[in-house]
C-alpha cells in the first residue's frame, strides 16, 4: 500500500503540467514509460484523474499502440525491422535465428528477463538492412550467421 | 531595424565563420541512417583531434546520401569543399591526416566546390547528384539544424516576412495558382486546404503537421526534421498567418527520436527568438506550436486518426465528414498537411511562382522527395522534378545491385500497390500515371525489388502489417485483412487453394466498404500482383514450388558437398539439425528452421533446393509442417 502511495505521488509530480482537454494523453504515457520503462498498472489511475478521463479511456489508449509496455522491460530489449528492405534481405532468416536461440518470440521476455523480443518498424535506415535495433542501437546488416554471433554477445552481456 | 533585420544581422555573424573558415571545418552528418553507420563516433573522434589538429567540427544533418554513411565535408580556408563518405569512427585519424594534408582520396565521393581534383568527381556530375534539384534540401547537409542561425542567415524566416506582406486571400491565390499538392500522397490541393480553414467559423484554429511517416521505407519526412527543421516550421508559421491559425500540433512518429529532439530544438529557438508566440516577428501573427510524440501506429497517419490520437489517445481513423477543417483537434478546425507539404510552401515562396514552375510535367511542376531501398545499389534521399522516369531515378541510385534485373517496385507504401519491372521502368514520378494501373505513386518511398524476391513472401508481409495495423473498427478491414492473411501464408506454404484467387477477388470488393482508406486500399499490392504474377502463384498452388526459393516451407536445405565449411555449418545450426551419416553431413529437414545460417557460412557445399520436386498431396505436407512447427518450438 505505502509503495502504491509513493508511486502515486510520483507519477503525480511526473504529470503535474499535463492538463485535460489539451492533447496531452501520450505524452503523458510516454512521460510515465519513460520513467519506468513500461506503463504500470497504478499509473492509469493517475493519469484518468490528472486528465479528467476515465481509466478505460486512458487503458484502452495505451494498449492502441505497439510501442507503449504494459509489463517491465527486459534490460535488453532486440527490436526487430519487419520492413521491406529487411525482408528482401533475408530478415526472416534472422529471425528464425533470433526465435531458435532466444527460445522466445515477438513481445516475450527470457525468462530471466534480461532479453526481449520486439516485433519494429522500418526507421529508415534500410542501408543497413536486414538489422535489429539492440536497447534503440541498429545493428545491421546482418545475416543469420552474424545473427548467432550477436545473440551469443549479447547472452554473455546480460 | 525591424525585427527580422536584427536577427538577421546576429544570424549572420554566426554563420560568417561557417562560410569561410579560418582553420578546416569538418562538418560531419548526424542523422538516424549516419548514427546507424557509426557517425556518432566519427563526430568524437574528429572533435577530439580536430583540438590537437587545428580543425574544427560542426554537425549537420542529412545529406541524403546514406549509401556513403558517415559522411563528412570539410571545407578549407581557401574555399576548397569535398564530401568523403565511410568515414568510420575507427577510420577518423587517418582520415583526419589525408584530409588536412590534402585529399583523402580512399574516402573522397565528389568535390563540393573549388578546384577539380585529379581522380575525384565534381560532386555534381555524380548521376546521383545529376538528376537532382534541391530545392526543398538546399540546406540537408549544409547548416546545423540545431541551431537556427544558420538557418536565418540563409535567408529563413524571410519568406514569412515576405508573404505576410500580402493579404492572407492574396497569399492563398499564390499557393492555389501552384500546382502544389500535398505531398504526403493525398495531392490535394494545399491552397484549397488552406481556404477551408480560413473561411471556418470556429475560433481558434489549429494546424497540424503530419509526420508519422509510417510507410515501411519511406523516410523523406525524417531527412526534412533532421536537417532543415526550421523549413517546416517556416511553412507552418506562413500556413497560420494565412489562416488563422493559433496553433500547431506536430505529430512525430514514435520510430523518429532525433527527429523528434530537433524539431522541439528548433520550436524552443524559435520561440526565444520571437519568432513563435505571442507577435511573430513583430508582424501581429500569434502562433505556437509544440511536438506529440506517436507511439507505433499505422492508422495514425490518416488525418482523422492522427487527430483522434491527439484528442482521444486511440487512434480509430473516423468517417468524413465532418471534416478536420470543420473538426478537427479539441474538436476545433484544422488543417492537416504533412511535412514536406509544409516544406514546399517555404519552397515555393521563397523562389517564387516562375522558378518553382521551371521544372516538373505539366499537372504537376516543382519538386518531390523519394528515398530510395531495398535491392537498390544506393539507397538514400533524392529530390528530384515532378515527372522524372522511374528509370532515370533507378539509374542515378546506381541500378539494381550486384548487376541483377528489377523485378518490381513497391512504391508509397502497403497502400499504394506494387509493379512489376516492365510497367514501372517508364512511369513518371507524378500521381496520374499510377491511377490507371490500380497504384498510387505515395508520399516518397519506393522499395527496388530484384529478381530473388517472392511475391508471395512480400504480400504475406504486407498483408501481416495491414491486419496488425488495421484499427478494427470495420469489419472489411479487420476480417479481410485476417484472410487475407491466411490465403498468402496457405499459399506460402503450397497449400493454396483453387479458387483462392477469387476468394482475393470478392475480399478486394469487401474492402471497399471500408471507412477509411487504410481499409478501402488493403487489396492493392494483391490486386497488382495478381494481375501482374498470376504464374507465380501459379506455381506455389499448382506445383507447391516457389520459384525465387524464398517460402520456407517449399524449400529444403542441402548438403551437396562436405567441404571443411559444412563443420561451422553444422555448428551455428539452432537446431541441431545436422547429423552425421557414414561421415557425411546430412540436414533433417523436419528440423530445420532455414534460417539460412548453414548457406551464409558453408555457401558452396549447401543448396536451397525444392522441397517437393513432384506435386505431392496435401496431407503430407500438412504432416510435414505439424512435424517442423513441433521441431521449432521444442
Ligand atoms: C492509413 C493511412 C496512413 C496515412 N499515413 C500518412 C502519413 O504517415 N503521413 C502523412 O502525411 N499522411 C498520411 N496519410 C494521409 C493523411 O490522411 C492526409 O491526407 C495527409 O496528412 C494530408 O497531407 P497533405 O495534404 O500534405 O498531403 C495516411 C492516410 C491513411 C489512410
Ligand atoms: S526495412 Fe528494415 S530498416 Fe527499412
Amino acid at each position: 500500500m505505502t509503495v502504491d502511495n509513493e508511486a502515486t505521488l510520483e507519477i503525480q509530480h511526473l504529470l503535474r503540467d499535463f492538463r485535460p482537454q489539451d492533447g496531452d494523453l501520450l505524452g503523458a504515457l510516454h512521460a510515465v514509460q519513460h520513467r519506468y520503462g513500461y506503463i504500470p498498472r497504478i499509473a492509469f489511475r493517475v493519469v484518468a484523474r490528472q486528465l479528467r478521463l476515465s481509466e478505460a479511456k486512458v487503458y484502452g489508449a495505451a494498449t492502441f499502440y505497439s510501442e507503449f509496455r504494459l509489463t517491465p522491460s527486459p534490460a535488453t530489449l532486440v527490436g526487430w525491422c519487419s520492413g521491406p528492405a529487411c525482408r528482401l534481405k533475408g530478415s526472416e532468416g534472422v529471425r528464425r535465428m533470433l526465435e531458435s536461440r532466444l527460445g522466445i518470440t515477438f513481445g516475450e521476455n527470457t525468462g530471466d528477463n534480461k532479453l526481449g523480443l520486439h516485433f519494429a518498424q522500418c526507421n529508415g535506415t534500410c542501408e543497413y538492412a536486414p538489422q535489429v535495433w539492440v536497447n534503440g542501437e541498429v545493428v545491421g546488416p546482418l545475416t543469420a550467421a552474424s545473427t548467432s554471433d550477436l545473440v551469443q554477445k549479447l547472452k554473455d552481456e546480460a | 531595424m525591424s525585427a527580422y533585420e536584427d536577427l538577421r544581422a546576429a544570424a549572420d555573424a554566426v554563420w560568417a565563420p561557417i562560410a569561410r573558415p579560418q582553420r578546416p571545418l569538418f562538418v560531419v552528418s548526424l542523422n538516424t541512417s549516419s548514427i546507424a553507420g557509426g557517425a556518432t563516433h566519427t563526430f568524437d573522434a574528429l572533435r577530439k583531434l580536430g583540438e590537437g589538429a587545428g580543425f574544427d567540427v560542426m554537425l549537420t544533418g542529412d545529406t541524403g546520401i546514406a549509401w556513403a554513411e558517415p559522411v563528412v565535408q570539410v571545407q578549407k580556408p581557401d574555399g576548397q569543399r569535398i564530401l568523403y563518405g565511410h568515414v568510420t569512427g575507427d577510420r577518423a585519424d587517418a582520415f583526419a591526416q589525408a584530409a588536412l594534408a590534402g585529399v583523402a582520396a580512399d574516402f573522397a565521393v565528389g568535390v563540393v566546390a573549388g578546384p577539380p581534383v585529379a581522380g575525384v568527381p565534381m560532386l555534381a556530375d555524380l548521376p546521383w547528384m545529376k538528376i537532382q534539384v534541391r530545392w526543398m534540401m538546399e540546406h540537408c547537409g549544409v547548416i546545423d539544424p540545431e541551431n537556427i542561425d544558420h538557418y536565418i542567415a540563409l535567408d529563413g524566416y524571410k519568406t514569412f516576412e515576405e508573404a505576410r506582406a500580402m493579404e492572407r486571400d492574396q497569399l492563398i491565390e499564390v499557393i492555389k495558382g501552384s500546382t502544389l499538392r500535398g505531398h504526403s500522397g493525398s495531392f490535394f490541393s494545399t491552397g484549397t486546404k488552406w481556404g477551408f480553414l480560413k473561411d471556418a467559423k470556429a475560433e481558434p484554429k489549429y494546424l497540424v503537421c503530419n509526420a508519422d511517416e509510417g510507410d515501411p521505407g519511406a523516410w523523406v519526412n525524417r531527412v526534412v526534421m533532421e536537417s532543415d527543421p526550421h523549413r517546416l516550421l517556416e511553412g507552418m508559421l506562413i500556413g497560420a498567418y494565412a489562416t488563422g491559425a493559433a496553433y500547431g500540433w506536430i505529430y512525430i512518429r514514435d520510430e523518429y527520436p532525433l527527429a523528434i529532439e530537433r524539431v522541439r530544438t528548433a520550436i524552443d529557438q524559435a520561440r526565444a527568438r520571437g519568432i513563435l508566440g505571442e507577435d511573430a516577428l513583430g508582424s501581429g501573427v500569434r502562433f505556437d506550436a509544440e511536438v506529440v510524440r506517436g507511439a507505433g501506429s499505422y492508422v495514425c497517419g490518416d488525418e482523422t486518426g492522427l487527430i483522434a490520437s491527439v484528442n482521444d489517445g486511440r487512434g480509430m481513423p473516423k468517417i468524413k465528414p465532418p471534416f478536420p477543417a470543420q473538426s478537427g483537434v479539441l474538436d476545433r478546425p484544422t488543417n492537416v498537411n504533412n511535412v514536406e507539404t509544409y516544406a514546399d510552401v517555404t519552397t515555393l515562396l521563397k523562389l517564387g511562382a516562375a522558378t518553382y514552375s521551371s521544372v516538373g510535367s505539366e499537372a504537376n511542376r516543382g519538386t518531390k522527395m523519394f528515398t530510395v531501398s531495398g535491392d537498390v545499389a544506393r539507397g538514400g534521399c533524392l529530390e528530384v522534378p515532378f515527372g522524372t522516369k522511374v528509370r532515370d531515378l533507378l539509374a542515378a541510385a546506381g541500378g539494381i545491385a550486384h548487376g541483377r534485373a528489377l523485378k518490381a517496385m513497391q512504391q508509397g507504401g502497403p497502400l499504394s500497390g506494387m509493379l512489376p519491372a516492365e510497367v514501372a521502368l517508364d512511369l513518371p514520378l507524378e500521381p496520374e500515371p499510377f491511377r490507371p494501373l490500380g497504384a498510387g505513386m505515395g508520399g516518397g518511398g519506393i522499395v527496388f525489388v530484384d529478381d530473388r524476391a517472392c511475391v508471395v513472401d512480400l504480400n504475406l508481409m504486407f498483408a501481416h502489417f495491414l491486419e496488425d495495423e488495421s484499427c478494427a473498427r470495420c469489419t472489411t478491414c479487420r476480417i479481410g485483412n485476417q484472410r487475407m492473411v491466411e490465403i498468402f501464408a496457405r499459399t506460402s506454404r503450397g497449400e493454396g487453394e483453387a479458387n483462392d484467387p477469387d476468394r482475393l477477388q470478392s475480399l478486394a470488393a469487401s474492402f471497399q466498404n471500408s471507412n477509411c482508406f487504410h481499409g478501402q486500399l488493403s487489396p492493392t499490392i494483391m490486386n497488382n500482383t495478381m494481375q501482374h504474377f498470376r504464374a507465380e502463384y501459379g506455381a506455389h498452388v499448382l506445383e507447391h514450388r516457389c520459384p525465387a526459393k524464398v517460402c520456407a516451407p517449399l524449400v529444403r536445405y542441402r548438403v551437396i558437398d562436405q567441404g571443411r565449411a559444412v563443420d561451422d555449418a553444422a555448428k551455428i545450426c539452432p537446431v541441431e539439425a545436422f547429423e552425421k551419416h557414414g561421415g557425411k553431413w546430412q540436414i533433417d529437414d523436419v528440423r530445420c528452421i532455414r534460417c539460412n545460417a548453414c548457406k551464409d557460412v558453408a555457401p558452396d557445399d549447401i543448396v536451397i533446393e525444392d522441397r517437393y520436386v513432384d506435386a505431392i498431396p496435401l496431407r503430407m505436407i500438412e504432416s510435414a509442417e505439424v512435424a517442423r512447427a513441433g521441431g521449432v518450438r521444442a
